[in-house]
């Protein structure tokens, strides 16, 4: 399987928010309502297209829990995105975000894209959490911000695909070091570093050849 | 703090290993091991004495000598029977690869060595620390305690073509190698105590750095195609897992590792056991206890775990798990079979697992079937149905619907069922049932909008069977949703039904008839005709007329694209007008219309149609007088339509019902049953029609008069002039005797002579006039029989004298040789031979005498025909004539031609004069004696005044009687 790019992500958040769940909707499309605990990462990947271009997305699924956090944290450096989840039943979830937050900005690379998901946005009877608080925090952190439901799919995909959107779009701003791995970012095998850009000369040329004909 | 592990169970049983006598197999006892290796059916065991010992099957145990000094690092390649070790032969640091071919042995039994090479990292000597062969035989590596990969390319058992290269060099000891090879390419896994690396050997060794720290020796494996062949280290926190392009999943399996092994999908993890942990020392002796865990990766739990005494080394072999432990006891980890997994995962009501377990396992459907079921059983029993319904749907297509559906029947789980039936339906194995059932569901749910989701939304395909929903819908009072299924399926009766009987939108209805193509319209027209037609006549009646002319569907345009391309017009349907009749039953007036248009249009229509619309118009003349004279007019129309197919006994019959007296005269005429106008007249005393009737029809049947005469005779009133006028035409063509037109007057008590005295008079004087000119005509024969008789007297008797002076027929003066005959005529010989037909007959009588021959012949072949006699006799109205005709054409006068045949002259005699003598009159013996006497010359002896010819005509006196 081929790919331009490949985008290396991590999910984190508090134990229990449903960042299992998330990644299982999203690479199998399949929920599961039992899930075991995370013991360590889990891993997926999943091919996406953006802009015409098939990227290959690796995520880490982080164990929530406290005392793997030494072992989860090395997996926070090489991950070109985070999605940093949080419960929205779960007030609790919520207020660890700052902690996650920076969590993530002090063992990851600066330009690391972070989105914020209110997961179980089907369990609108039990809302703890307020969708205006959620976008609050991500525009006071800079964010981009999003409510999902893992068990219905609703959102999970654009989250993904979203994030995955900021990383290519940073990269044509040149923000990323494409060559670095240790961004998260690489680049397929057969989408070589030192591809021109043929679209101005090629434009030139086509100019010049009408004139004459003409 | 949470429970942080996965699940424990225990899916394998420990036995110690037995011998056939099942002892304790102690056969490795005093082996000082320092590695193992599996594969081929034996375990390979290398000691530090140099030894290699083969282990097979039935625990038999073979041992050769390999090395002076010891054996470090053992390799089995799974596929081939070759062995690669490395060992000592010298002390030092000195290590020396070789390579064993175990499939060929030397005299001594021993596997023969292929390759003996020394393991050299590069300059200096280093202890080798780890070993790898590729099972292709094209690659090993050996890995260095000074931190050195060298990568052995080419045939492995050779020497030759054999390239080392180093591709590796930290300064940490390697220790674990691990070759992966997918799609071609080969990768190297190396691990050292402080890095995880993956070299692509394909490309360059390309080198990717995975991690930055690494394990102990043995720590690292690995994994099967079920792990996406990922390489897995050991370390004390948890056990990593590495693709060759970056870090996988880990997992926290915590406590110190001694050893990894990948059994089938199962990690086997040796650990030192938790020190922490107060362990109970039997036999007083303190030995060191080693963890072993299985885990199961896919399924995330602990399949095993168990703390065995001193785990020197785990084994694959035997298809089981081997657990190498202190003092060189073997154990035996057996894996449970899946059945009994399943069961023990059940009766912890962990479904969901035992779900996937089955799945990686690759259990067949029947199987998965089964725990769906158990899974939905046991959410039933709690009482979760929403759960329940879910595994209950995977189970569709294997077991049976009734055991699911039998249990959500009750009222409260309706939705539950509901969510079962449509995916019951939507697996495409629903039956009528229960579609029945879902759609009755929908019903009582009063889901519509599911209802509208399972009707309408399905427009390609049909997962159930429309009829069952049709009727449902309908039964249910949804009558919008049956008619939608019932018009996209085509289920035109339904449509009609529910139309007509439900929403008696008969409009509608009537309009989707119209549609429809031509058999279904036909059809159902004649099912729903009388309803349509008792409310919306008007509309039916256009559409009755569409059908029976030149129908064709209302959505379809005039003109099709074939015929405008000049292709033939598709074919008109017409259907029989007097099949829809009944339809009309009570709304004759639009029948009428109906008919009159049928009838305009197609005057070829069948005689009913005519025969109902004459009906018609007769029956409202007869209750309607408003419009009777219109009736009147266009029943007549109808009856004088030369067209019109009317059963005309039919049409008499309705005429005569409703007493409709033109058309029955009418009728009788066109029949000509004169006699019936006249008894219809005569029914009606109507005495000007009974004469002008018979004045009118009298020329065709002249016994009309007769009747007239009879009638006027009965009627006891006085009706002389009637009865005058009668007489007088009665006479004028003689229809009745004299008498019985007198016996006919006579039961009259009122006529009077007068009446009749006018026709006897001249009846009488007729009669009188007949006898006289009768008489006359007798007397006038008489004298002329008389006259014949004396010709033919004097023919007999006297003698004839030729006196003709000239040839009759060259008119020259007559010369012998002369021919004479008795008729006066005369000829030359010569003359006479050129002309005659035969020598006995006058040249110039004979056309004369043939014409009469011939009458007397043909009116003698007719007195053969008895039957043409007797049907002229009864056909005629004087017989008598018939008969004396008869008897003037010779029926009867055989019998004196017989008495005459005698008395004819003899043939010789007859021709006394002929003058060729060689006249052959005795070749005609007459047979028949009247050809006999045809030929009689004698008969000529009248010249033109042949008395016979006249004979007809003056013998049968009675034939012109009148």
């Amino acid at each position: 399987m081929s790919y331009a790019y490949l985008f290396k992500y991590i999910i984190i958040g508090d134990t229990g928010v449903g960042k299992s769940c998330l990644l299982l909707q999203f690479t199998d499309k399949r929920f599961q309502p039992v899930h075991d605990l995370t013991i360590g990462v889990e891993f997926g990947a999943r091919m996406i297209t953006i802009d015409g271009k098939q990227i290959k997305l690796q995520i880490w699924d982080t164990a929530g829990q406290e005392s793997f956090r030494s072992i989860t944290r090395s997996y926070y450096r090489g991950a070109a995105g985070a999605l940093l989840v949080y419960d929205i039943t779960r007030r609790d979830t919520f207020n660890h975000l700052t902690t996650w937050l920076e969590d993530a900005r002090q063992h990851s690379n600066s330009n690391m894209v972070i989105m914020l998901i209110g997961n179980k946005s089907d369990l609108e009877s039990r809302r703890e959490v307020k969708k205006e608080e959620g976008e609050a925090f991500a525009r006071e952190h800079g964010l981009i911000f999003m409510e999902t439901s893992a068990k219905t799919a609703a959102n999970v995909e654009e989250a993904f695909i979203n994030t995955a959107k900021e990383i290519y779009e940073k990269i044509q701003e040149g923000v990323f070091d494409i060559n670095n791995e240790a961004n998260g970012i690489k680049i397929g095998p057969q989408h070589s570093p030192s591809n021109p850009a043929l679209g101005g000369g090629g434009g030139a040329g086509g100019s010049q050849a009408g004139g004459g004909c003409c | 703090m949470a429970f942080l592990q996965w699940r424990r169970f225990n899916f394998f049983d420990k036995e110690v290993v037995k011998d056939e006598g099942g002892q304790v197999f102690d056969g490795l006892k005093g082996i000082d091991i320092s590695v193992c290796a599996s594969g081929r059916g034996q375990i390979v065991i290398g000691d530090y004495e140099g030894n290699i010992h083969f282990l097979n099957r039935n625990l038999e145990l073979s041992t050769f000598k390999a090395y002076e000094l010891r054996i470090t690092h053992l390799c089995q390649v799974k596929q081939q029977g070759i062995l690669v070790t490395v060992g000592d032969d010298e002390p030092g640091t000195n290590p020396i690869i070789k390579v064993w071919n175990l499939d060929k042995r030397d005299k001594a039994g021993n596997p023969t060595c292929s390759r003996i090479v020394r393991a050299v990292p590069g300059k200096e000597a280093s202890p080798v620390s780890a070993l790898a062969v590729h099972e292709n035989l094209n690659l090993m590596a050996i890995g260095f305690q000074d931190g050195t990969v060298v990568v052995y390319r080419g045939d492995v058992t050779r020497d030759r073509h054999s390239k080392s290269r180093v591709i590796h060099h930290t300064g940490s000891s390697v220790t674990g190698l691990a070759f992966r090879q997918a799609a071609k390419v080969n990768h190297l896994f190396v691990v050292t105590r402080d890095s995880v690396q993956s070299y692509n050997l394909t490309a360059k060794d390309h080198k990717e750095e995975l991690d930055a720290f690494g394990c102990e020796p043995r720590c690292s494996v690995l994994s099967d195609a079920s792990q996406d062949n990922q390489f897995v280290i050991g370390r004390p926190d948890a056990v990593y897992f590495y693709q060759t392009d970056g870090r996988g999943p880990c997992l926290v399996f915590e406590g110190e590792k001694k050893t990894l092994q990948w059994y089938r999908g199962y990690l086997v993890v040796v650990g030192k056991e938790n020190k922490s942990m107060p362990r109970p020392t039997p036999g007083g002796q303190s030995r060191d206890m080693s963890i072993v865990n299985v885990y199961d990766i896919q399924n995330k739990f602990i399949a095993y775990s168990a703390p065995l005494p001193d785990v020197t080394d785990v084994i694959c072999e035997w298809g089981s798990l081997y657990i190498l432990t202190g003092e060189n006891r073997l154990m035996q980890l057996i894996e449970k079979d899946i059945q009994t997994k399943l069961e023990m995962l059940f009766k912890k009501n962990l479904y969901v697992l035992a779900i996937n377990l089955a799945k990686s396992q690759h259990f067949d459907q029947d199987g998965l079937v089964d725990i769906f079921t158990q899974y939905g059983d046991q959410k039933y029993s709690k009482g979760d149905y929403d759960g329940a319904i879910n595994q209950y749907v995977k189970t569709i297509g294997k077991l049976e619907p009734s055991y699911v559906i039998r249990k959500f029947l009750d009222a409260q789980r309706i939705h539950n069922l509901t969510a079962y039936l449509q995916s019951l339906h939507k697996a495409q194995l629903a039956t009528e049932d229960h579609t029945t059932l879902l759609l009755n569901c929908y019903t009582k749910l009063k889901d519509t909008n599911k209802l509208d989701q399972f009707i309408y939304s399905k427009d390609k395909e049909v997962d159930f069977d429309v009829e069952t929903a049709i009727k449902v819908c309908r039964q249910a009072g949804y009558y919008d949703h049956a008619l939608s299924l019932a018009e996209r399926h085509s289920q035109h009766e339904w449509y009609l039904k529910i139309q007509l009987e439900d929403i008696k939108d008969y409009q509608k209805a009537l309009t989707y008839i119209s549609k429809l193509d031509f058999y279904e319209a036909e059809s159902n027209m004649k099912k729903y005709g009388k309803i349509l037609m008792s409310e919306v006549p008007q509309q039916t009646t256009e559409l009755l007329k569409r059908l029976c002319t030149d129908y064709r569907p209302s959505d379809i345009p005039l003109a099709d694209e074939q015929t405008l391309q000049g292709g033939m017009p598709a074919r008109i349907h017409k259907a029989p007008a007097d099949e829809f009749i009944h339809i009309f039953v009570s709304n004759s007036s639009k029948l009428m219309e109906f008919l009159e248009h049928m009838i305009k249009v197609q005057p070829s229509s069948p005689s009913l149609l005519y025969n109902t619309l004459l009906e018609l118009y007769l029956h409202d003349m007869a209750h309607d007088g408003s419009q009777k004279a219109e009736l009147d007019r266009k029943s007549m129309d109808l009856l004088q339509n030369t067209d019109a197919h009317y059963d005309v006994n039919q049409a008499l019959v309705l005429c005569q019902m409703h007493n409709y007296k033109a058309g029955i005269l009418y009728l009788y005429e066109r029949e000509r049953l004169y006699q019936q106008i006249l008894r219809y007249h005569m029914d009606h005393d109507e005495y000007v029609h009974i004469i002008n009737t018979c004045k009118k029809f009298g020329g065709q049947d002249p016994n009309l008069w007769v009747q007239a005469l009879a009638y006027f005779a009965r009627k006891e009133e006085n009706c002389r002039t009637q009865m005058m006028e009668v007489l007088q035409h009665i006479d004028r063509h003689n229809l009745l005797p004299p008498l019985l037109v007198v016996q006919t007057l006579a039961h009259n008590s009122t006529a009077t002579l007068a009446v009749v005295k006018d026709y006897i008079t001249r009846r009488l004087q007729q009669e009188n006039d007949q006898i006289q000119e009768d008489e006359r005509l007798i007397q006038q024969y008489r004298q002329e029989t008389e006259k014949m008789r004396s010709q033919i007297q004097e023919l007999k008797t006297s003698a004839k004298i030729f006196q003709v002076s000239k040839c009759s027929i060259c008119n020259h003066p007559l010369e012998l040789p002369s021919v004479h005959f008795l008729c006066q005529h005369s000829f030359h010989q010569h003359c006479f031979e050129g002309y005659a037909e035969n020598e006995t007959e006058c040249p110039v009588c004979m056309p004369e005498n043939r014409k009469i021959l011939d009458i007397i012949r043909a009116q003698e072949q007719h007195k053969e025909l008895h039957e043409q006699f007797h049907h002229q006799l009864e056909r005629a109205s004087d017989g008598f004539s018939v008969v004396a005709d008869y008897f003037g054409r010779g029926v009867f006068n055989k019998v004196t031609l017989i008495t005459d045949s005698p008395a004819a002259p003899p043939p010789t005699g007859g021709n006394p004069f002929m003058e060729p003598p060689d006249v052959k009159p005795a070749s005609k013996p007459a047979p028949k004696p009247a050809a006999a006497a045809a030929a009689n010359p004698f008969l000529d002896e009248d010249d033109a005044n042949n008395p016979f010819l006249d004979e007809p005509e003056s013998t049968n006196p009675f034939g012109d009687e009148f």
